[in-house]
């Protein structure tokens, strides 16, 4: 048994060459839409690697109740100074570790478009600075406390332009001199600009008002005790707290969602499309192979061989397909780097992602259209009456 | 024999390639009519925009706000027709998850300066300008939660919180608005400027930005010239666009979402010049001996071509048609999901929309017809009869 129905798949996979145009049709759409597929997939995969890669356990993130998102945050230097003193927050000799940030947006020149671009503006100190284990400097200086200085995530540089060292940058009446460029392990802090908070709450009339409170846990995803904290003391403190890790999380969900929910439906679609022509080729193939089939028959074998030959056949162009479209996603689309409007209402800017995920959807989408493209026509074709077959054929 | 029936013949005759021939366009058309309908959404803001409608934000980004004072300011620049104010409250109803627009604005001015965008009766207008506490709410809004004139509605804001340490606005709905055209989004509301600002905690003298009329379009790199040479080198300096620039700059921050809609019809399209094309040459070859014969009858080369290319033509009308009814059916329920219609309230398979499939399909027709008619022209009676 198994040695005919290797013998038949070999002989309709040599048979190929009589149905070139069609045969190579039906790859090259299957390629095109796992190309699809996976161009969406790998860009929702890099923005929520992006923003999930930003959060940590190990630090806990406040803002003002309702709020969802810093930018919409206001916390006052009271509240700051409450949470200070709450159980469950680490401390070294310098106190407690807890930094109180500032975040404003300012327009940047998206290179792509030409266009206006919301762009983070982070006002920290040198505790937030402690508290970013992943932050380095790859050109100059950090920003000195009380002067106009400021430093560019890495992918700042990349996606807007203007920002390059030592450039100077005009916001209201102050002008801001670009000291330095940061990386932060590919995070969503690399899209930020960071200068000092009292000199931007300063310049931004923004009194001694912060919106968004990091602090180091004294245990790592424990937010219990200043959940505590909270609740003692509702009247002064309306904060929401979560760890930074949910916090970004959830930033990462509408958009990240989106993405998915879009590439899916589009590349089903056009995989019924696709579907439509493996069909079409798949069936002339057993039409054209009805005299090869017939004998096949009359010489004793049974259906089963014809039945695997032609599943085969089918499954071996889908295949070849999602193969190729796999490796033209993966020259033009994987690591490509983009930004777009966050949660935040601020860009973020993310490289297109294809792990191993995102491949196995694409291949698995190739052999789901080969193994429908091919069944039917090799139930006709295991199904032929020899007679009839013959009568084609003649 | 009518010309017709013979190549509806040819189309049907082998039923099961027929279908697939036309699920495949069915597809490719209906990709085209939704996503050109999302696309078309995207930009409706950028469509519907005004002429001589300009916005005026703080240089820094339109989120930073500018003092109230520069309202009259901005009155007294040469060009000016009509000035307005704004600012952003980002609404919810207590107690609820769904978010949508919210603006404190100048109940005196902001509807003359929106004139055009937006109806409102007389009644509705007055009896909201009188109130303090009063809201105008957009029809589809009000549709959304059930609201109807007099409704006591309490709205929260997820930015602001009021001096007494709530979060909740207490509004009266005193008018309904509509959009003056279909796909205007009529998803928000607008209430007083005065309520808001005196309530919250943020300062009183501020306002989110301002939008303007000039008197002619002509005017309006003038009038925005003159405006933010006059704020110049203050703590506050201007940036003036018109709206359409605005709206098309807002949009792009989201990505080129023109690109990818094109890239992905492209990508379809692509696949059905493969898949069509081939099958069509797959079938005049098959008909080889036939085509011999209709020579034989008489048929002028000429006329088979038409014949085989009418045959392709009909199969990408029949297919794309479809696929259009299929499009808008789809467009039609995607309009009715609640997360959709927040998002992209103007939804609709417009005329533009069917003018262009309808020329693609004559185009998808011809081009996968072409090839085989030609080939069934210059075919020579004697060649193919003797075909198998």
């Amino acid at each position: 048994m198994w040695s005919q129905i290797s013998s038949v798949i070999s002989m309709n996979i040599r048979s190929i060459p009589q149905r070139l145009w069609m045969s190579l049709a039906t790859i090259l759409a299957v390629a095109v839409v796992v190309a699809v597929l996976l161009a969406f997939l790998a860009m929702g995969n890099g923005f929520r690697t992006t923003l999930q890669g930003s959060g940590s356990d190990e630090l806990a993130v406040l803002i003002r109740s309702g709020s969802q998102a810093e930018l919409n945050s206001v916390l006052s230097r009271e509240q700051v100074n409450l949470i200070a003193e709450s159980p469950g927050i680490a401390r070294d000799e310098k106190g407690p570790l807890i930094s109180a940030e500032l975040y404003l947006i300012v327009d940047g020149i998206k290179k792509t478009t030409q266009g206006k671009a919301n762009l983070p503006f982070r006002g920290i100190d040198e505790r937030g600075l402690e508290l970013r284990k992943n932050v380095q400097l790859t050109q100059g200086r950090m920003f000195e406390p009380g002067k106009n200085e400021i430093v560019v995530g890495e992918a700042i540089l990349r996606e807007f332009a203007g920002f390059e060292l030592g450039n100077i940058i005009k916001l209201g009446r102050a002008q801001w001199q670009v000291v330095g460029v940061f990386s932060a392990g590919g995070s969503v802090f690399e899209s930020e600009l960071w200068a000092d908070v009292r000199t931007v709450q300063g310049q931004f009339d923004r009194g001694n008002s912060f919106q968004i409170i990091r602090a180091k846990l004294a245990t790592p995803g424990d937010v219990a005790p200043l959940e505590q904290t909270i609740k003692a003391d509702q009247q002064r403190l309306n904060l929401d707290v979560s760890t930074e890790k949910a916090y970004y999380q959830e930033q990462s969900q509408g958009v990240g969602d989106l993405i998915f929910y879009l590439g899916w439906p589009l590349a089903i679609a056009m995989a019924l499309g696709a579907l439509a022509g493996a069909l079409n080729t798949m069936y002339n193939s057993v039409a054209q192979r009805a005299g090869e089939i017939a004998t096949l028959r009359a010489i004793g074998f049974p259906g089963i061989p014809v039945f695997c030959g032609t599943l085969f056949e089918s499954l071996a162009l889908s295949l070849i397909g999602g193969l190729l479209g796999t490796m033209a996603a993966y020259l033009f689309f994987d690591g490509i780097s983009t930004s777009t409007l966050g949660s935040s209402f601020t860009q973020i800017v993310f490289r297109f992602d294809m792990n191993a995920d995102v491949i196995i959807n694409g291949m698995t989408l190739a052999a789901v259209i080969g193994v429908f493209g091919g069944f039917f026509p090799a139930l006709r074709a295991a199904r032929l009456p020899v007679l009839l077959a013959f009568a084609a054929a003649a | 024999m009518s010309d017709f029936y013979l190549v509806w013949k040819n189309i049907s005759r082998n039923k099961l390639r027929l279908i697939l021939n036309t699920f495949a366009i069915v597809i490719a058309f209906l990709l085209f009519g939704v996503l050109g309908a999302i696309n078309n959404a995207f930009n409706a803001g950028v469509e519907l925009s005004a002429d001589n409608r300009l916005v005026v934000v703080n240089k820094i980004n339109f989120t930073q706000p500018l003092p109230i004072s520069y309202v009259a300011k901005i009155a007294a620049v040469e060009g000016v027709k009509a000035v307005t104010h704004a600012n952003w409250f980002g609404a919810y109803v207590e107690g609820s998850k769904v978010f949508f627009a919210g603006m404190a604005v100048d109940p005196e001015t902001y509807l003359d300066v929106y004139a055009d965008f937006m109806s409102v009766s007389d009644t509705h207008r007055q009896a909201w300008q009188r109130n303090r506490q009063g809201v105008l709410v957009g029809e589809k809004l009000a549709q959304t939660f059930g609201w109807k004139i007099g409704d006591r509605i309490p709205i929260s804001s997820n930015i602001f919180s009021k001096t007494d340490g709530t979060h909740v606005w207490d509004m009266v709905v005193e008018g309904i608005f509509t959009g003056a055209e279909a796909q205007i989004d009529t998803n928000f509301l607008l209430f007083h400027y005065k309520y808001f600002i005196e309530t919250q905690t943020f300062g009183s003298d501020w306002v989110g930005w301002m939008v303007i009329t000039t008197d002619d379009s002509n005017l309006n790199d003038q009038v925005a010239n003159a405006i933010d040479e006059q704020f110049a080198n203050s703590a506050h300096e201007t940036e003036t666009s018109s709206e359409k620039q605005f709206n098309k700059s807002f949009l792009e921050q989201i990505g080129s979402i023109g690109f990818i809609i094109t890239s992905v019809v492209a990508a379809a399209f692509f696949t059905l010049l493969l898949i069509v094309g081939n099958s069509m040459a797959l079938a005049i070859r098959e008909r080889t001996r036939e085509i011999g014969v209709l020579k034989t009858l008489g048929f002028s080369a000429h006329h088979v071509f038409r014949l085989v290319l009418s045959e392709s033509v009909l199969l990408a009308v029949i297919g794309g048609v479809l696929g259009l009814l299929l499009a808008n059916m789809i467009v039609n329920g995607l309009g009715q999901v609640p997360q959709i219609k927040n998002m992209l309230p103007s939804l609709v398979l417009n005329g533009d929309i069917l003018l262009t499939a309808f020329l693609y399909m004559v185009a998808l027709g011809l081009v996968t017809g072409v090839i085989p008619a030609y080939r069934a022209m210059q075919l020579n009676i004697v060649e193919a009869l003797s075909r198998k």
